[in-house]
Order: C-alpha cells, then structure tokens, then sequence
C-alpha cells in the first residue's frame, strides 16, 4: 500500500545478482570495444624532430651520416629523417639503413629517389612489422646516396639542443657535436592492458568481498550506506518516475513541435556554429559537424542539468516545507530528465554522423562510458549548486556567468590546439574538456583512449560527486529554514 | 490498542531571525567579517512532550503562531527539531496543504499518480484505487483536462480524495475540513471518521472548537510554544473557549 519496507535481504540478493552479472558484461565488452588500445599507446620514448639549423653533408658517393641513439619504445614503427635540397633539382639514390650496434646487423632499410625529396621535406622509414626487443639496445641510422656532388640531398642537423645521452652524430666517421634531424616513433605496450584479466578478476574479488561485508552487517542488524540507498532507490523508484515525466511533460506541454525541440535544438545550434565557424571563422578539423555537434550535445546537457539542478530546491519549495521525502530526489529527478534530453538528442548525432559519411566503429560505444562520467559530474556539481542556491541565491547569477566562462574554455567549436601553449593548462583543469575529447576519439578517431584515461574521468566524476553530496547532506536539515 | 504511535520527547524548535535577512553572499561575508552577524533567536516550540497511542485522535488547538503548524511539521519529519527527538511508529500521511505537489499543467489524472507518488503511495495501489479517487472526487470528465482550469473546489476536493483514500497508520491534517461545497464537506468529515474508526491515529489541527469536540479525545493546547493544557477534549475546549 504505502511505500513498504522491503525486505533487505532480497534486494541484497538481487543486487548481487545484478552487480556481478553485470560487471562481467561490461568487463568483457570493454575488452572487445577498446581492442589494441587496451595494450598498446603511443610511445612515450618517442624521439620528436628537432628543428633543423643547418646541413650536415652533401651526400655524394661516399658521404655517409650516421646517427648513433637508443630509445625507449616497445614497438618501434617508424623513423622520419627531414632533408635539405639546396633548392636544386637532385638526382640518384637515397639509403636509410637502421643497425642494431651491439649485433651489428642491418634491421631495416629503404631507398628513396633523390628527386622526389623536397626541401625540409622528410622520408619516412616504415617496417613491416613493428620492431621490437630494441628497447635501450644502441641503435644507428645510417645514410648514404648515389648521387654526384652538385647533384646530391643533404640530411639536415641540429647543433643548438644538447645531444642525448647515447645519441651521437658521426660524418663520415667523425662525431660532430649535434644531432640529425630524425624522429623515431612506435607504441609501447600498457602494463594495465597486458595484465586487464588479472585486474579484471582482482575487481570482482573486490566487489565481492564488499558484498558478503555488507551480507555480513545486514545480518547483524547494523544498515550499510550503501544498501540503504539502494532500499532508497528502490522505496521511491516510482516518485523519481513520476517526477522525472512531469519534468518531461511539462517541458514541452504547451509547444507545438513538443518533444521534437529535443531533437531539433542541437541541430539549430549545430547549423548555426557551424556557419559561423567554418565560413567566418575557417578551421581544418575532420568532420567539423560531428565534432561540433557532440560539443554542442554534451555541452547542452551539462548546461541543463545543472541549471536545472540549481533550481531544483528552491523551485520544489512548496513541496518541501509540506510532505517529507528525501530532499536529493529533487536534484536527482532533474538531472535525470536531462538525461532523457540527453538520450534523444544522440539520435540528430547518429543522423548527422551517417550523413556527412562518418564511419561509427565499435569503439563508438565507448563513447557512452564519458557520457556517463559526464552524467555523474553534473549530478555532483548540481547537488553543490542546489545547495548553494537554498543560502544565497546570488548563485543563479554567478552560474550563468560561470556557465559561459566555462562554454568558451570547452573546446565545443574551436580546435583545442588555438589555444596558446601557456593557456593549454585551462584545459587540462576543465572536466568537461576530457569528457568531450575522448568521447570525440571514440567517435570519430574510431579507436579507444589510453585504459588510464577512464579511470582518471571517472575519478574526476567520482569525486565531483562525493563533494557534491557531502554538502547537500551537510545543508539539507537547513533547507527548511531558507525556502 | 495500547501501543505507542508517536512519542515527541522534550522537543525544542528554535529559528534564527536574522536582523534583516541576508540573502547575498557578499552581504553575509561583508557582516559576518565585520563581526555583525546577529540573530534574533525566535522559539516556536519550547520543551514539547506527548505521546499518542494507536487509534487515538488527538486534537491541537492554539491561537495563531502558537506553533501548531511547526509542531506537525516536526512530527512529519519536514523539520528537524533544534533539541529532543521525535519517534514515530508506522507510515505518516501528512496532509498539511491539500494539493501541495499538483503541477498545474498536467492533467487531472497525472496529477493524481504525481501527488500519489510524493504521498509515498506505490503504483499498483494506485492504479487500483484510480477509479475510487475519481468517484469521490465526483470530478467525472474533467479528470482529464489539465488541472489550471480547475476551480478552487475542484483542486480541493481532488486533493482530498487523492489524500484520503489510504489507510495510514498515522494521519496529520492540518484544517483541511473546510473543503469543497457543504455536500462534500460532509462527505469529507464522514470519511475522515471512517478512518478514525479503522484505527488510524490522527493529529488534527483545527480554529473550530466544534469540530475538535466531536471528533477528537484528547486534545493538547498550545500557547507560545509551550503546553498549556492536556486534557479530554470537552475540558480542554472549554477552558480554550473562555480563556483564549
């Protein structure tokens, strides 16, 4: 009849049902959708080109450069070598050959055609397979031709930066101090990612010994946290329901495209950006449209939840001095009806997505993991705000300020790399910005960011949210007082 | 029958009047840094002790500002006490404002699983008593018309019906008697006997003396915040009669 106690013991037994079901699905489809990037990163021993100063030889029979260096990759891919042309037309042969020292044996090597090396132009050398077990052992580019003197490329060379320990620059035989200009590139393998089976059942031990405490404390009459809001959820599941469609049917109660604005605003924002930013104002981003419109998507619903959130209540406040129901169902429900926004307005994305001809990979469910961290940060943000509000209502005016400080340091339509190097730390600082940009590698590089950076943005959600309830609940006796 | 139902201990109720109410932050940083917080310190409840055994009806009486509204409110668990502690054993209906939680754009019938839902009802039982609630409210077809068209009586008797037609264990009203034209209004009071009679236990607040006499045993008179007089309900009117 009324909310009935329920008993503990089931919803115990069905959340554990549920909890360890459902961790192994999610364990195994992210193994599935994250694919190689859950073993392998871009190398952090990749060695990057040095601008280049001067020439180092002509490189006529006979000439020979060679490049002494170790490296730190796992899987070495690719070494670039940038050439000067003395802005002539050059003929005859290049060679690039890698030795390993220590064996000294040829690992790899390409020719290339003089002719086509343009000036500060560079080669590329690629293997077949990536290399590997070349992790510190002494390397050596080595370089030659068969051109004619006045015909003949020059590598180019940089003398100014210090030379790396083990990086040696020898022409024809004599070390000169400088380096060559040259990049190594590969990936390394992930630790976390060779090892995710282990972390995996490691997780679910966990997750299981918290069980059987909280199995443990029900049976000995004491109540966890954590069950009593699961009994929570569950003893009010049908008022958040409730509260969640009115918020839903009132929105567009009185429109005549009704819910279609869901789908229709992102669009219209979409449209509009887009004109401004790619006639106005020019950019080179890939798929502008779809990048502009996940911006626009996860941006709009953060700007929703937690300006729905900090009304929330004050907004409920007839509801509050006069019935008594757990005041977080408020802040709650109205996030939760932003999800449904959220939820509706990823079908003009998918739209868009087909028609400008982007390919979705499976690696653009991932995608939906940062959705989520984003859902979690604006429910903790909108708890902080809603509480905020109830004391000083100078709040709303600061958030709508707030809100659009925090629009133009999100990169929604403009490239991140505009910013300047000393304001990049702006970026790093904002949530949001890490939410938005691995959901755009999900979905539009096609592949899976580092393992590392889902647990940083849950972290960061995770957090956000424990702040944001430990105010409410700290302020929540007050509310009463100040509505 | 004996069994207590809800047990108000030494209950307190202080609130913080702030000289003039603070409201921005920089005003309350710039006052508090300049040592100038100050409250007035207002008691509405002082030192506040009953209890009420299952199936009793217990009636409040007191003149404006007396405290019974913050008195309900403690027990209905919207306030939390300053000092003392209420317990109270079984589910509670609060019916302080009949309505309270109706949105205005929705239809008659939403607002009924809306309301019904804040009551703390569950859907099924909902659905159940839907044709039930409808019957009493005697609304018929406007049910389904969004409820800003309503007229006042209708809210009203709406909102009785949505609030009434559970059993609770423990029911607080708040003069919500005066509902509706005369005919509901003694449907209303005849209801609000049936369940009284089916061992609900009843906080009731009312002016009308009239109406605490017939319905009410016990009755508690309040006067500033403190107990004036417990005492059988024919006594208690009296003495509220000649001396409030």
């Amino acid at each position: 009849m009324l909310r009935e106690q329920a008993q503990p013991k089931i919803i115990l037994r069905r959340m554990a049902v549920i909890l360890l079901t459902g961790y192994w699905v999610l364990v195994v489809l992210f193994y599935f959708l994250a694919g190689e990037q859950l073993h392998l990163r871009k190398s952090r021993g990749n060695i990057d080109l040095l601008p280049a100063e001067s020439g180092t030889v002509e490189l006529a029979v006979g000439n020979v450069v060679e490049q002494r260096f170790t490296t730190t990759i796992h899987r070495l891919e690719q070494i670039d070598v940038q050439w000067g042309t003395y802005y002539r037309q050059n003929i005859g042969t290049v060679f690039v050959e890698l030795w390993n020292v220590s064996q000294n044996s040829i690992i790899a090597s390409q020719t290339y055609d003089a002719a086509a090396i343009q000036e500060g132009g560079v080669t590329t050398l690629t293997t077949e397979e990536p290399l590997e077990d070349l992790y510190g052992v002494p390397l050596m580019l080595r370089i030659y031709a068969d051109s004619s003197l006045g015909n003949a490329v020059s590598p180019l060379m940089n003398q100014s930066t210090p030379a790396e320990e083990g990086s040696i620059l020898f022409l024809n035989g004599t070390p000169v101090a400088g380096t060559l200009c040259f990049s190594v590139s590969g990936e390394d393998y992930i630790w976390t990612g060779l090892h995710y089976w282990e972390f995996a059942v490691t997780g679910f031990g966990l997750l299981v010994l918290l069980l059987v405490v909280i199995w443990y404390r029900c049976k000995k009459g004491k109540r966890s946290y954590i069950l009593n809001a699961v009994i929570a959820v569950q003893k009010y599941r049908f008022l958040i329901r409730q509260l969640v469609s009115r918020d839903f049917k009132t929105k567009y109660k009185r429109s005549v495209l009704g819910i279609l604005w869901s789908f229709l605003n992102p669009l219209l924002t979409m449209c509009v950006q887009y004109f401004v930013f790619s006639t106005i104002f020019k950019n080179d981003i890939p798929h502008y449209t779809v990048y502009l419109l996940i911006g626009v998507v996860v941006f709009n619903f953060f700007t929703e939840s937690c300006g729905m959130a900090l009304g929330a209540i004050v907004g409920n406040a007839s509801l509050i001095t006069k019935v008594y129901v757990p005041k977080y169902i408020y802040p709650l429900t109205r996030v939760m009806s932003s999800v449904v926004n959220l939820a509706i307005s990823i079908l003009p994305l998918i739209l868009v997505s087909f028609i400008t001809g982007v390919h979705f990979h499976k690696s653009a469910i991932l995608a939906v993991y940062f959705l989520c961290c984003a859902i979690i940060f604006s429910l903790g943000l909108g708890l902080f705000l809603s509480t905020a509000m109830v004391f000083f209502r100078d709040v709303q005016f600061l958030w709508g300020v707030l809100n659009m400080v925090w629009m133009y340091a999100t990169p929604i339509f403009y490239p991140e790399t505009i910013l300047p190097d000393n304001f990049r730390f702006i970026l790093q600082i904002n949530p949001l910005y890490h939410f938005l940009k691995n959901a755009r590698i999900c979905i539009l590089n096609g592949i899976s960011p580092e393992p590392i950076v889902y647990i940083q943005c849950m972290l960061i959600a995770l957090v956000t949210l424990v702040i944001g309830a430990v105010v409410f609940q700290k302020g929540q006796d007050k509310f009463v007082l100040y509505l | 029958m004996n069994t207590t139902m809800i047990k108000v201990k030494d209950v307190t109720m202080r609130f913080r009047m702030n000289s003039d109410k603070i409201m921005s932050l920089k005003e309350f940083i710039t006052t508090a840094l300049r040592g100038k917080l100050e409250y007035q310190e207002f008691t509405a409840l002082d030192h506040v002790s009953f209890n009420v055994k299952k199936g009793e009806t217990l009636g409040l009486i007191g003149r404006n500002g007396a405290g019974k509204s913050t008195l309900l409110k403690v027990i209905s668990g919207i306030l939390k006490p300053t000092e003392g502690s209420v317990q109270c054993y079984g589910n509670i209906v609060p019916m302080l404002e009949l309505g309270s939680g109706f949105d205005y754009d929705l239809t008659g019938r939403e607002n009924i699983f809306l309301n019904g839902a804040i009551l703390g009802y569950s859907e099924e039982f909902l659905k159940g008593k839907y044709q039930e609630i409808l019957d009493f409210s005697e609304l018929g077809d406007f049910i389904e018309a969004p409820i800003r068209n309503y007229s006042s009586g209708m809210l009203a008797r709406l909102a009785f019906s949505i609030a009434t037609v559970v059993k609770p264990e423990v029911l607080i009203v708040d003069e919500i008697l005066s509902v509706g034209d005369a005919a509901f209004q003694e449907k209303s009071r005849k209801r609000m006997l049936e369940l009284m009679g089916g061992g609900t236990t009843v906080l009731f607040v009312s002016h009308n003396t009239e109406q605490i006499r017939e319905m009410c045993k016990t009755v508690v008179w309040l006067e500033r915040g403190r107990i004036k007089m417990v005492d059988k309900a024919q006594e208690v009117c009296n003495a509220y009669a000649t001396g409030g």
